[in-house]
């Protein structure tokens, strides 16, 4: 029924098409498109994503506990899109490096029998410190703050 | 997309839709529009769009756009406002019992216009219900389920079943406390009847309100009853074509004959003014927001919506079994769609009076139902 | 699997019933000792003649601990005989006045007592009590170990059937302390029990069923049971309502009272029938000492209208949350300032307790100020609501255009 409001809203050309009439015709075609512009506004407000995975809301993340994490042993906190491990280095010292592989993005795996951090992609390697082994990674690993409250892991990313 | 008038000393300077022609059949995709439109002439599809359209723009038409006649209008454009809003709140909504009403939430608090959306769709559902009984009742009145517009009468009912249908399923998705139990005690009446509840409990996944009974809403809500719809739409169209449109009265002016270009243009004014009836409704009078829904607490002064009082109260102080009442309701509007094979004798004063005060009986039991069940159970 | 299952469970079944002949062959056995020895051996053969101490001894802790009751009556519980049985050292029914030295012969034993950690100073304490000193006076009307934790069937405190378990500790001491008879020919007063049951303390404890509500003992001590010195009152009651207290201390009446030789807290409260903190009692609470229309009474109506403002403000944006929740608006940060302001409020009663208005103005302004914080906040936001009901009317205006325009068209074309 409604299906080509457009289709009619264009001018008729008049017999005579005088400027005033033709200034008349655009500018109610002007104010009509200005429906379009209010729903296209209202609509792409309500449909704008939302930045939740991609910012990091938080800048301090709670990390677990300490003692749950034994000495020269890795874990992977999941965290965003920047997740990260926990590296334990001794009784009080942590180190928190990005699990994203330096090469190609892919999340590292933590081997645990050589104490190592290994690509699953391309089977890049890295030291617990984030340093590379080998492998086709051009970069050491981020790592960032650690800070250790109350036995309680917090990471400043 | 440009005026239908073919001019042409203009014709070289933007015939942008003569090199699309060369390449499309815009006149054949315009026919397929017209199946879902007003048009109701057919569409040579051999000839130019422009020529098809400023045929069809000139052709002389009774001045529909009047007067009872809006209401199918009326109801197509709520039904498209209905699908738009339901399709942007279908971008943020997630149909589990944990997400539901969290997502519900977030749409109509935190994101920007989600309200709007939000309150136009639920504000539409209420209104569309409401334009297509009365049209229900206008075509009944004017007698237009008479021979050959059985099927246009079939269709009327079958839309206005799957309307309240879809009322029905999409009050269950915001899984508020409201909506929660109004759907479980919805089902507990359908549910206890002979062979029509087992059969409904399988197609809705069961006869507990729980997640896999919203999944199934939610698909029904979505999916079936919005197709469904449109196939009556197109019957509809289709039964137009060919028995022509319903005639119009002469009125003390006569009937006033317009082109049909002169006609779409009340039916967009009409389009725009029930758009700014449901935004100034939305806006004005936001429907109450409830709380969560827990299923091990029911909410006292649980109220059907408007429109199901009268079966409410019939079911709740009828003189019988809820399941015989649940059954006597789903015959009688059954039967609502037996009127045009039932008054069949030619058509005189006398037998229209007949049937308008049979009508007009049924309509007034239905309305004193209607008040009984908004006093009945008010939580003091 | 389904088809085996039946075999499986016949196999079980028979086993079962090969089993326990075998199980119950065991008890059954007369011969070797029976498992626990103390448990049926407790009361030896003593309760051939005493049925019904036998059933309330061999249910009570002792019998489990190989206490015989020849370790209290004396005499020789293996013999069946009168003469037989009561020999040997019997001692019959104990008197009273001998009663919490002889229990005493176990439990201060430090010895005796280490295996069960059970302390060993109740009856030196017990000697200290009200109790212990009158009865070394001579007076056997005195509650005795036996008066509250029985004769035969003593039962450990955390057993909720003991007489000593905390819900039933008023009902114990109200047994001598709550009856007119007991009481007659004493300087003790017999209501305190019916006191106590009227009080916010009694009724959490009995009605509400609160096991951690103070009982008679929590003020007045368990073994040492006695009236707290006159001056000590207040550090009892502030055990618990430290906050009170300090604010108490900060104040004037500490002074004053100690001067004029009035108990502390009871001079207000009441000592057994305490009843509900209820801020209202500020305004009428202070002419029961000071003069009516005197500086003090105007003080504490002011501080009763200081916290009535300050709880009428939050209650106030309180409903505008909800309202606003109704919406909806996002109300969650509200909520959790609103808490902290209620938690002010909270403080303004115990900081009352210290006479000192700018103390108290303290915590109510406070409570107030997030109270009117979170309203104007609201107030904002539901202002937003009432800007979307003026952009209607812009809308409104757009739309008659809208209309004006599209006639124009129609108009337009119907020339052509």
């Amino acid at each position: 029924m409604v299906d080509r409001p457009d289709s009619v809203a264009a001018p008729q050309p008049a017999a005579e098409p005088s400027s005033r009439r033709r200034f008349l015709g655009t500018l109610s075609q002007i104010f009509l498109g200005l429906w379009g512009l209010g729903a296209i506004g209202v609509i792409g407000a309500y449909l704008r994503p939302r930045a939740r995975g991609e910012q990091v809301a938080e800048r301090i993340v709670r990390a677990g506990q300490l003692e749950d994490l034994r000495i020269g042993e890795a874990r992977l906190v999941r965290h965003g899109t920047t997740p990260f491990f926990i590296v334990r280095q001794d009784a009080s010292r942590v180190l928190a490096l990005s699990a994203v592989c330096t090469h190609l993005r892919c999340i590292l795996d933590y081997d645990r029998e050589r104490r190592g951090l290994v690509c699953p992609c391309h089977a890049g390697r890295f030291d617990l410190a984030g340093n590379v082994l080998s492998g086709p990674p051009p970069r050491a690993l981020a790592s960032y703050g650690v800070t250790v409250r109350a036995g309680e892991i917090f990471v400043h990313l | 997309m440009s005026a239908p008038t073919p001019d042409p000393g203009r014709a070289p300077r933007r015939d942008w839709v003569a090199w699309l022609e060369r390449r499309l059949n815009l006149s054949e995709i315009f026919s397929f529009v017209t199946h879902f439109g007003f048009v109701h002439t057919p569409v040579d599809t051999s000839r130019p769009v422009r020529e098809v359209m400023h045929g069809v723009a000139s052709e002389p038409v009774p001045s529909y756009a009047r007067g009872p006649r809006v209401l199918g209008l009326i109801a197509a454009i709520l039904f498209g406002l209905e699908a738009l809003t339901g399709v942007l709140l279908a971008c943020w909504y997630r149909p589990t019992p944990e997400a539901a009403f969290p997502s519900t939430l977030t749409i109509a608090r935190d994101l920007p216009f989600g309200w709007f959306l939000h309150q136009m769709h639920a504000w539409g559902a209420y209104l569309l219900i409401a334009v297509v009984t009365l049209r229900l009742l206008r075509l009944f009145w004017d007698g237009l389920y008479r021979a050959p517009r059985e099927v246009l009468w079939w269709s009327a009912v079958a839309m206005a079943w799957i309307v309240v249908q879809s009322d029905f399923t999409g009050r269950l998705l915001p899984w508020d406390s409201h909506s929660y139990w109004s759907v479980v005690r919805g089902l507990e009446v359908v549910e206890a009847q002979p062979i029509v509840g087992p059969l409904l409990a399988f197609f809705v996944g069961g006869k507990v309100v729980n997640e896999d009974v919203l999944i199934r809403f939610y698909v029904l809500h979505l999916l079936v009853l919005p197709a469904l719809f449109l196939g009556f739409f197109y019957l509809t169209f289709a039964t137009l074509r060919r028995v022509g449109l319903s005639p119009v009265a002469e009125t003390a002016r006569g009937t006033a004959a317009t082109t049909y270009r002169d006609h779409l243009f009340s039916m967009v004014i009409l389009a725009v003014l029930a758009f700014g009836v449901l935004v100034s409704l939305a806006v004005l009078a936001p429907l109450p927001f409830q709380s969560q829904a827990d299923p091990y607490s029911t909410p006292a002064g649980m109220r059907p919506p408007w429109y199901m009082l009268a079966p409410y109260a019939l079911i709740e102080r009828g003189f019988g079994p809820r399941w015989l009442m649940g059954a006597g309701l789903g015959i009688a509007s059954l039967l609502v769609l037996l009127v045009p094979l039932w008054v069949r004798g030619p058509e005189d004063a006398a037998a229209r009076r007949q049937t308008r005060l049979w009508g007009g009986a049924a309509f007034g039991v239905w309305i004193a139902l209607s008040v009984l069940g908004m006093f009945l159970d008010r939580p003091r | 699997m389904s088809a085996r299952a039946p075999g499986l469970l016949a196999l079980v079944a028979a086993a079962l019933v090969l089993a326990a002949p075998a199980t119950r062959a065991q008890p059954g056995n007369p011969t070797p000792a029976p498992a626990p020895p103390s448990a049926s051996s407790a009361a030896g053969k003593c309760g051939v003649c005493h049925p019904r101490e036998r059933v309330q001894f061999e249910s009570s802790r002792h019998a489990q601990e190989d206490v015989h009751c020849v370790s209290c009556h004396g005499g020789n519980d293996r013999e069946l005989t009168v003469p037989a049985a009561h020999s040997a050292g019997f001692r019959g029914r104990p008197a009273r006045a001998d009663i919490p030295k002889l229990c005493a012969s176990c439990h201060a034993d430090e010895s005796r007592m280490r295996a069960y950690n059970l302390p060993v100073d109740q009856y030196a304490l017990y000697q200290t009590s009200g109790h212990g000193r009158r009865l070394a006076a001579g007076d056997t009307r005195v509650a005795v170990c036996s008066d509250c934790h029985g004769a035969h069937d003593i039962l450990p405190p955390s057993d909720t059937r003991s007489r000593v378990y905390s819900l039933n500790i008023p009902r114990t001491c109200g047994g001598c302390h709550g009856d007119a008879k007991t009481a007659a020919g004493s300087r003790m007063k017999f209501n305190v029990f019916q006191d106590y049951l009227t009080s916010v303390h009694g009724r959490e404890l009995v009605d509400h069923g609160n096991p951690r509500a103070p009982t008679c003992v929590n003020c007045h001590g368990v073994h040492g049971a006695a009236p707290p010195a006159f001056g000590d009152v207040g550090k009892v009651c502030g055990q618990c309502h430290s906050e009170e207290r300090r604010y108490f201390v900060a104040g004037p009446h500490r002074e004053a009272l100690d001067r004029a030789g009035l108990p502390e807290c009871v001079s207000c409260h009441s000592n057994h029938a305490i009843t509900a903190a209820a801020p209202q009692r500020l305004a009428t609470q202070c002419t029961g000492c000071h003069a009516a229309g005197s500086r003090e009474e105007a003080l504490g109506k002011r501080l009763w209208t200081e916290i009535q403002t300050a709880t009428a403000e939050i209650d106030k944006a309180t409903a505008l949350a909800a309202q606003a929740e109704r919406v909806p608006l996002n109300t969650e940060d509200y909520r959790a300032r609103l808490e902290e302001a209620r938690t002010y409020l909270r403080e303004a009663l115990p900081a009352a307790h210290s006479a000192q208005e700018d103390l108290v103005a303290g915590f109510t302004g406070r409570a107030r100020s997030v109270g009117q914080e979170v309203e104007t906040e609201i107030y904002a936001k539901l202002g937003h609501v009432r800007t979307r009901k003026l952009l209607l009317v812009v809308f409104w205006f757009y739309l008659l255009i809208t209309i004006l325009v599209l006639r124009r068209f129609r108009r337009s074309g119907r020339g052509a």
